[in-house]
């Protein structure tokens, strides 16, 4: 029982961001390459009893603005609503809104990463069910619930209904790597011909008080910026001491390559292998000598059948933890050898925080964006350098480069490692030659 | 375009945690017998008055007979559930794992709650008492990813590893992504299924809410396809398989319980609310999981059915089945185990499938309990244990497992005799 077929080749043609820094594309990616941080004072809820008071809240949502209904809007939750914005966003960007036939929407799915999903939800609700904690569940006739209440797939699923695609639909749910692995799962599903077109990405709404205390408690949050909320996400900077709790959504639009060429998309980058790991060390850290991402780049790019030289440009994972990117330098140089040193490496975590689920999205529609602009968001805030991250961050300003070929990863909780190979649409020719 | 050859995915372990019995023999004894694992719960562990009294609690589970104390007090009851059945599974196949390449060995197993009951406590000291009396260990605990996290810690595997969430199909789309990829080369062996523990107050007390659950004290309510449908029995437990790239499993002489031969998934797209009573789509997903190795109807000998017990839904089953297997349907045994069992959510999907290949192996297939023939709305379930014919078989036996879900998931699952 074994079949020879061929698989086929994926691209990025629509891009949909929910950031703190920037709602849409453009004046999310202005933001980013004018260094624009989006970490603020906590706004949602009383912090003052936290070690970590900031967070990369997003204050000017409007979902009727990204096409949702009242409807949804009532029924759904914000990590949710989201999701639903940078959907309705990407297929506008593709230049596919409400033109896709049923044929298509046949082969059309949906899979979207989230770590936490529908939390801040459920905590606002269980606060109300159970009177703060301080009796059983009961609640007022008059008393609705979100239907999204306890479901963690809301954001997936509400996509397929809005926009009525009956394709392969569902969530993933491994951490800070999950908007990553919904677009790493999608790219694959198309290869194999399970879709054509996916929409893919990843979202989050977790900035409340039991979230921001679940991390506060483990130690895992910055503390020493709570009066200068922008200087607070400085990966690779000597004075880093933990994440910055944010929020956001990021969504592309994948699709097969020859259906994108056919109806004249712009294609921002094509995909050319994404690969994952896991650590197996340790639910929280991870081992300092940076094995496990060493294999992961090394995986990758041979999947890609790329030499590290050809790589132009890296969106790290970059979380502004202390022990992190000292092992990302460390897996960098075991990797690439020499070459780590010319690669530009960025933290766009610097500006944004760290988005849980929807980061590695957000972080794999900024290395499409590098490729399609030639231009390289900074780190910021690098101002001490630590003598163990010696590569180069590209600090503090944005940077044009010629890159053809970038790398993103990301790392979670639990050690789930995912990374993405992304290269301009004419990288072939380049390559072969 | 790269052209590859894919490769044969067999399981070769199988493990369990269930209300029907904890462990392979007890539950596959309670299960091809009609015994039901459900019963009446208490307060304390979710009962409302009312509304839902009945679940699929399992009882008698120790974890300390399966992990250590400092595990336990980190980890929720999801995850020991989980460390039970993949403990089980890998014993089963009989998996030496020092011996393998850690980096092709992966972990994909599905989750729908998280959990829960571990972070609502946290919650309770965060609220209660205040922020430094929350456990340090609330994120590991509680995040889905916790569970292939854990797994991957105390197994020491470092492959793909995967955690989907997709209502009550998760389980099912946990095996069919370990499938696809081991099909593509990405792993060699993956540590597959679904982990499930939501029974307590505030979980119940919402989805009570909702209406599609069994309410009252009825531990038969469970009727699927039955003119008496009231909705779901809910429940928690694990199912892990082994699933293995077939040279793989040949090198090392593994038994091979069968074949993992279809996946396919689709989605009503009809928003969040029960499974819809058009089966169009559910039918596209049984027509995909036949497709991929070209399985015709009448090689089926099992469909494993959602049955969801929601009468819409439950016509839109019905409906499925005749579009995609039409005049042959009425010669395949369909059943819904889970009648014994309740739905474990993101577990149900992978002891499913656990039960067809369990079926297909003994030739036994487990009744659907609590209905009769007196009040069949469909005629499509049986009520006792069936023992399929004795044929000369020309070409593999295949069953389909079937999941839907709340916000329009379809998946299918299609599992063969391996042929040699």
């Amino acid at each position: 029982m074994s079949a020879v077929s061929p698989l086929r080749r994926v691209v990025i043609s629509g891009i949909g961001v929910v950031a703190p820094n920037g709602i849409g594309k453009e004046p999310f990616w202005h933001a980013c390459l004018t260094g624009q941080s989006g970490i603020r004072r906590i706004t949602r809820f009383d912090a003052s009893l936290l070690s970590s008071q900031i967070a990369g809240e997003i204050t000017n949502f409007d979902p009727t603005q990204f096409g949702l209904t009242e409807e949804e809007i009532h029924h759904t939750d914000r990590a949710t609503q989201f999701a639903l914005a940078c959907a309705y966003l990407a297929l506008q960007d593709a230049r596919l809104s409400g033109i896709l036939n049923d044929t298509e929407r046949e082969r059309t799915g949906v899979i979207i990463g989230s770590a936490l999903a529908c939390v801040e939800e459920g905590e606002k609700r269980w606060l109300q069910l159970t009177k703060q904690g301080t009796s059983v569940p009961s609640m007022e006739p008059e008393d609705i619930l979100p239907r999204t209440l306890l479901m963690s797939h809301a954001s997936a699923s509400s996509i397929a209904a809005h926009h009525h695609l009956y394709g392969p639909c569902s969530v993933i749910a491994t951490g800070c790597s999950a908007g990553a692995d919904a677009i790493g799962q999608a790219y694959w599903a198309i290869q194999e011909g399970r879709a054509d077109r996916m929409l893919a990405g990843g979202t989050d709404a977790s900035i409340s008080y039991g979230v921001l205390d679940v991390f506060c408690v483990m130690g895992a949050l910055s503390t020493k910026y709570n009066a200068a909320p922008e200087r607070a996400s400085r990966p690779y900077d000597r004075q880093r001491d933990g994440f910055v709790m944010a929020e956001g959504a990021g969504v592309v639009l994948l699709e097969e390559r020859e259906l994108a060429l056919a109806h004249g998309a712009h294609i921002y980058a094509e995909i050319t292998a994404f690969a994952s790991n896991i650590n197996a060390y340790h639910m929280t850290s991870l081992p300092s000598n940076g094995k496990p991402l060493q294999h992961l780049l090394t995986q990758t790019l041979t999947e890609a059948g790329i030499n590290p030289t050809e790589l132009g440009y890296i969106n790290s994972h970059g979380s502004s933890t202390p022990p992190n990117e000292i092992a990302e330098t460390i897996a960098y140089k075991a990797a690439f050898g020499e070459q780590a040193y010319n690669i530009p490496i960025s933290s766009t975590k610097s500006m944004i925080g760290h988005s849980q689920g929807a980061a590695s999205a957000i972080e794999t529609i900024v290395t499409a964006l590098v490729l399609e602009r030639q231009h390289i968001p900074p780190t910021i805030n690098q101002e001490e350098s630590d003598p163990q991250c010696d590569l180069d961050y590209v600090p503090n300003h944005a940077r044009r480069a010629a890159v053809d070929i970038a790398l993103t990863h990301s790392s979670g909780f639990g050690g789930v490692n995912s990374a993405l190979l992304l290269a301009r649409p004419d990288w072939k020719n380049k390559h072969d030659r | 375009m790269i052209d590859r050859k894919k490769r044969r995915v067999v399981v070769t372990g199988l493990g369990i945690v269930a209300p029907t019995g904890i462990g392979k023999a007890a539950f596959w004894h309670a299960i091809s017998e009609g015994i039901s694992g459900i019963s009446i719960i208490t307060p304390e562990e979710g009962a409302i008055a009312e509304r839902i009294q009945v679940a699929g609690i399992v009882r008698n589970f120790l974890a300390e007979e399966h992990i250590s104390h400092k595990t336990i007090h980190r980890t929720d009851r999801m995850t020991h559930f989980a460390f039970a059945a993949i403990q089980e599974a890998i014993a089963d196949a009989k998996l030496e794992l020092t011996r393998e390449n850690p980096q092709r060995v992966g972990a994909v197993i599905a989750n729908t709650m998280g959990g829960v009951g571990y972070v609502l406590q946290q919650l309770q000291a965060l609220y209660t008492r205040g922020p430094r009396f929350m456990s340090a260990f609330t994120a590991i605990a509680w995040l889905h990813v916790a569970n292939i996290g854990q797994a991957a810690i105390r197994y020491g595997i470092q492959g793909y590893s995967k955690t989907p969430v997709n209502d009550t199909v998760g389980g099912l789309d946990a095996l069919g992504m370990a499938y696809t990829a081991i099909q593509r080369g990405s792993a060699d062996v993956i540590i597959a299924g679904g982990c499930e523990a939501f029974l307590n107050p505030f979980i119940l007390f919402i989805l009570s809410q909702q209406g599609q659950y069994v309410t009252g004290n009825d531990p038969n309510g469970y009727r699927p396809f039955d003119t008496r449908a009231a909705g779901l029995i809910l429940a928690e437990g694990a199912g892990i398989c082994i699933l293995e790239d077939y040279e793989h499993a040949r090198q090392r002489d593994a038994t091979i319980y069968g074949e993992i031969v279809g996946y396919g998934q689709t989605n009503d797209a009809n928003g969040l609310v029960a499974p819809a009573a058009d089966g169009t789509r559910y039918a596209k997903a049984i027509r995909l999981a036949m497709q991929e190795e070209n399985i015709q109807p009448e090689q089926i000998a099992y469909m494993s059915a959602d049955g969801r017990a929601i009468a819409s839904s439950d016509q839109g089953e019905f409906h499925a089945l005749n579009l995609a297997l039409g005049e042959h349907l009425a010669s395949i045994p369909v059943s819904v185990p889970r009648t014994m069992i309740g739905h474990s959510y993101a577990a149900a999907g992978a002891i499913d499938t656990i039960i067809a290949l369990l079926a297909l192996q003994t030739r036994k297939i487990p009744p659907t309990i609590n209905c009769d023939g007196h009040h069949f709305s469909f005629n499509l379930v049986r009520e006792k244990a069936y023992l399929l014919p004795q044929t000369k078989r020309q070409r593999a036996e295949v069953a389909l497992i079937g999941g839907r879900g709340v916000g329009g998931a379809n998946t299918v699952l299609a599992v063969a005799t391996s042929e040699d």
